[in-house]
């Protein structure tokens, strides 16, 4: 039951009604039911592990926090990071380690029957674990207090709206949210509506027919024309962008319109001009996440070795960052080389440089949108390793797109892939310029009303003459 | 109350001339103390004042009050 599909409409339409006419204590309840209703939509059987992580780290965040002994709250620590890893380890990447650890074994001449499982992937596991992790490493770090209500922590993680790719809101923005009375007030709901509605359409007339351009390059094989693979990574770019930040946006709206105030999971990362500034406006909940609970312990640890103490940690939180993603080596690939574009930023980035050409309002502009633009096609190429197939795929791409400029041709088809490109591109562009330069995502509702009406007439229009109604999965919640 | 020498440290580290830190400054509202700076931050201040910080203490700062009390806990243990 996705967002995107009528289900979930007719879901949300009637746990919404039951929602207005419920007291606090109700409505918790009521939450707590549809969202175990909406997961086991998928399989009842998922119901089983998520409970399993609830159940372990409500008694281990009453544990750590209950005892003075630094032994027993470390024990209860590791008690809480073995379970929740063993589970997502098993469920997640098992038949990758089967296989490679096969493969390593016929390399040295050695030949084994694989055992590999027809593992199902529970939908979700790889965000609710990092969810129920920050909050017993914050319970363990003081950071917060345990949650005293077990339905309410189990809520906590399982509430629909964030269930299968987020964000990652951490126990201490959520909880309270829970535990106290939420109010409902006219102009949230308001807002919630237009995130949901902005959100379906990033995801259902960007995203999916983004995909129309994208698949057909990525499935077929070797020669690859250079021209195509270069629209189909900018096609990428914007897909992977609006299937997600359209999910969040839905996840916000959804919230906003039950008195929640979920977090901004998007902040417009392509206008990022560095890879750090691009880490801090792209999934922002995840990339805190893998700040916080991996990249400050290991780099403070290092901080002997100096900056290659920081080099060490951002490498290895990028790679790891990458696995998380998938059980593929494309994914560890890609986390490589976000880290290491990174490091590089980090080892040469300098003062701001001072030309007297800059203090022009014009040339100032176009000197931010040049390195924007730089940094564009250096992200692009890194979505590369994150949607191809293969290894070998990725090295097919690269050798082709190597020979760029003597291998360009401009073909019908070609001509076509960048038609559907602009014309599915052209509005983002233009909503996320003025979002940008205002510093406000709802500027459309704060449009004179005529404008506003011209503009959601024209979006509606848009959804329904060349929407992908055919309820595409979101691509994060395959993670 | 974040006294004057900590102030220093973290604006030295920072190469700020002056910001206005109080004890609800939190790091993302310091320009440049990011987290890559944060280490290096930490590692002045454990220089300055000889005296280690655990990962876990880190990791439950809150604020520059947090990091204060701290400090002085870390201090009044090494006499």
């Amino acid at each position: 039951m996705p967002f995107n599909s009528f289900q979930f409409v007719a879901f949300f339409f009637i746990v919404y009604c039951f929602y207005l006419l419920s007291s606090h204590k109700w409505q918790n309840r009521l939450l707590l039911a549809a969202s175990c209703f909406f997961y086991g939509s998928w399989d009842w059987r998922f119901l089983f592990l998520i409970f399993t992580s609830i159940t372990i780290d409500y008694f281990c965040g009453l544990k750590i926090h209950g005892s003075d002994d630094e032994n027993v709250k470390k024990r209860f620590l590791i008690l809480s990071i073995l379970v929740n890893l063993s589970i997502l380890g098993f469920f997640k990447y098992f038949n990758f380690f089967i296989s490679n650890f096969t493969g390593l074994i016929d390399y040295f001449g050695l030949s084994i029957q694989p055992r590999t499982l027809n593992i199902v992937l529970p939908v979700g596991i790889s965000f609710y674990t990092l969810k129920t992790l920050s909050y017993t490493f914050d319970v363990y770090t003081d950071k917060i207090k345990p949650a005293r209500s077990y339905s309410d922590y189990a809520l906590f993680v399982i509430f629909f709206p964030l269930l299968l790719a987020g964000p990652i809101m951490r126990a201490g923005e959520l909880l309270p949210q829970i535990s106290s009375k939420r109010k409902l007030r006219l102009d949230e709901i308001g807002e919630g509506c237009y995130f949901i509605f902005w959100g379906l359409f990033q995801k259902i007339f960007i995203a999916d027919n983004l995909a129309k351009v994208v698949d057909p390059v990525f499935n077929s094989s070797a020669p690859y024309d250079c021209t195509k693979i270069i629209l189909a990574l900018y096609a990428f770019a914007f897909q992977i962008y609006c299937d997600f930040a359209g999910y969040s946006n839905m996840a916000r709206g959804l919230g906003k319109c039950m008195g929640f105030d979920i977090m901004v999971n998007f902040n417009f990362p392509y206008f990022s001009t560095n890879p750090q500034e691009f880490w801090a406006r792209w999934h922002i909940s995840l990339s805190a996440w893998f700040r916080d609970y991996l990249y400050i312990p290991i780099s403070f640890s290092k901080r002997e070795w100096g900056k290659w103490g920081v080099i060490f940690a951002l490498m290895i939180t990028f790679i790891i960052c990458g696995v998380w993603h998938g059980a593929a080596w494309t994914f560890v690939l890609w986390g490589a080389y976000q880290g290491f574009l990174l490091v590089i930023y980090q080892l040469f980035k300098t003062a701001p440089i001072k030309m007297p050409i800059l203090e022009n309002a014009f040339f100032k502009k176009i000197w931010y949108f040049s390195r924007m633009f730089f940094f564009f096609q250096l992200i692009s190429i890194g979505w590369l390793f994150f949607r191809v197939k293969s290894f070998s795929q990725a090295l097919q791409m690269l050798r082709s797109l190597a020979g760029f400029l003597s291998n360009l041709q401009f073909d019908l088809l070609s001509r076509a892939m960048l038609i559907d490109l602009v014309f599915f591109t052209i509005v983002l562009v233009i909503v996320e310029y003025f979002q940008h330069a205002r510093k406000d995502l709802t500027i459309l509702l704060k449009a004179p009303f005529p404008v506003k009406l011209f503009v959601f007439m024209a979006l509606f229009y848009l959804l329904v003459i060349f929407g992908e109604f055919g309820t595409k999965e979101f691509i994060y919640s395959q993670f | 109350m974040v006294s004057e020498r900590l102030k220093k440290v973290i604006l030295k580290v920072l190469k700020l001339g002056d910001f206005d830190l109080q004890g609800s400054t939190k790091a993302f509202q310091v320009p440049g103390w990011d987290s890559l700076s944060h280490v290096s931050i930490l590692s002045a201040i454990e220089k300055e004042y000889r005296i280690r910080f655990k990962i876990s203490e880190v990791l439950s700062l809150n604020n520059l009050e947090d990091l204060q009390l701290l400090v002085n806990k870390k201090v009044e243990n090494a006499v």
